[in-house]
């Protein structure tokens, strides 16, 4: 790659950076402010039976997520932070997906009609869209597990070696 | 394409963050006002401790809801039913609102959303009672829970349960199960039929404006 198109990658890639951490911190304050919302959105999912475990979803995702943010805006452990992201994100989205086809079933509505609060801390949103939109934020993440952009980064990696 | 040795390097900082993240969470769970207890079942399982009081003449009279007309309303009261509680329509709420029993607080109404909803309106003279924080709200709503005949119990409505949870609450404090009615309609319900409402601290006779 010549060095003006890596370059453009790099700054890319640190945009990438800060939109993914900005978006983490706002969607995560979202959430973190109004536990007792977000709390009722996860039950929902009824993912867990057990009330200590939804409770401590429920309490600790969202600063959890704004952590995360506050990683990738400052640079520090990035890849680390993104392939985070990556393990978070999927399931999500296989979640989510799965409520859809439930809410679908049941309002006997086309996939893409379906539109419910995920809990993502966007409100209510089309499934189709915020599904189209996790891919996105998923692609994200795994194109900073690729190593570019290192310009503007507290500490990119915690590892002395690299 | 990262080498091998800088795959593990990305996993141990994965595990890092990921830890570090956990115990961030916790933390700030901990410390914040509006945190959650870990250990509290907010959500308990149904019992049906009113069984039998559900199907005399007498409770049948006294919610007209469960021979309700539509689905929606049918499917609250279900709901309401299936934790063992008593629900009420929109009619009997505000005949209980006006009811002179209710000056002499012999009829409580309990408001289960949070402070902020509270604040901005509730039925006049409503007792507040946040489930999510009963520490707040439950010791000063016994006493008069305790003096009612009969109290009601309401939330945003719909498909909001607060008000069937903070009623399980009040039983489990002690409050008779015979005494308590949950309002299925809500505070939505109530503020669209243009039904009396108080701004601010309970008591306060303060309307809200026009249009709020």
């Amino acid at each position: 790659m010549n060095e003006p198109s890596a370059k453009a990658v790099d700054f890319a890639t640190v945009a990438a950076r800060w939109f993914l951490g900005a978006l983490f911190v706002y969607t995560g304050l979202e959430k973190g402010l109004d536990p007792v919302s977000f709390l009722k959105l996860v039950r929902q999912y009824d993912l867990v039976q057990t009330p200590f475990l939804l409770n401590s979803i429920a309490a600790t995702l969202p600063w959890f997520e704004v952590f995360c943010g506050l990683l990738l805006l400052a640079g520090i452990a990035v890849r680390g932070t993104a392939l985070t992201l990556v393990a978070v994100l999927i399931p999500f989205t296989a979640v989510v997906w799965h409520r859809a086809l439930v809410l679908q079933g049941a309002r006997a509505i086309p996939f893409c009609a379906v539109k419910f609060d995920c809990g993502c801390g966007i409100g209510e949103e089309f499934i189709c869209h915020k599904l189209l939109e996790n891919a996105g934020l998923i692609l994200a993440s795994l194109w900073l597990l690729g190593g570019r952009g290192r310009i503007l980064s507290l500490r990119y990696s915690l590892s002395p070696q690299s | 394409m990262p080498s091998r040795g800088s795959i593990s390097a990305i996993l141990l900082e994965a595990v890092v963050v990921v830890v570090v993240a956990a115990g961030f969470g916790f933390a700030t769970n901990a410390l914040s006002p509006k945190g959650l207890n870990l250990e509290r079942d907010y959500f308990p399982k149904a019992t049906n401790t009113v069984g039998s009081a559900r199907q005399t003449p007498e409770s049948v009279a006294v919610h007209p809801a469960s021979t309700n007309e539509n689905s929606e309303v049918a499917e609250i009261d279900r709901r309401i039913k299936d934790k063992g509680l008593q629900p009420i329509d929109r009619a009997e709420t505000e005949k209980l609102f006006h009811d002179p029993r209710y000056q002499q607080g012999l009829l409580v109404f309990i408001d289960a959303r949070d402070d902020t909803h509270y604040t901005e309106g509730h039925v006049p003279g409503a007792y507040k009672l946040d489930r999510y924080h009963p520490e707040k709200d439950l010791p000063a709503d016994l006493n008069p829970c305790d003096f009612a005949e009969q109290v009601v119990v309401y939330c945003t409505g719909g498909e909001c349960e607060d008000a069937e949870y903070a009623a399980l609450l009040l039983r489990d404090a002690g409050v008779p199960i015979q005494k308590l009615f949950v309002y299925g309609g809500g505070f939505d319900e109530w503020a669209t039929n243009h039904l009396p409402l108080e701004q601010g601290a309970r008591g306060s006779g303060v309307a809200p404006a026009e249009g709020k």
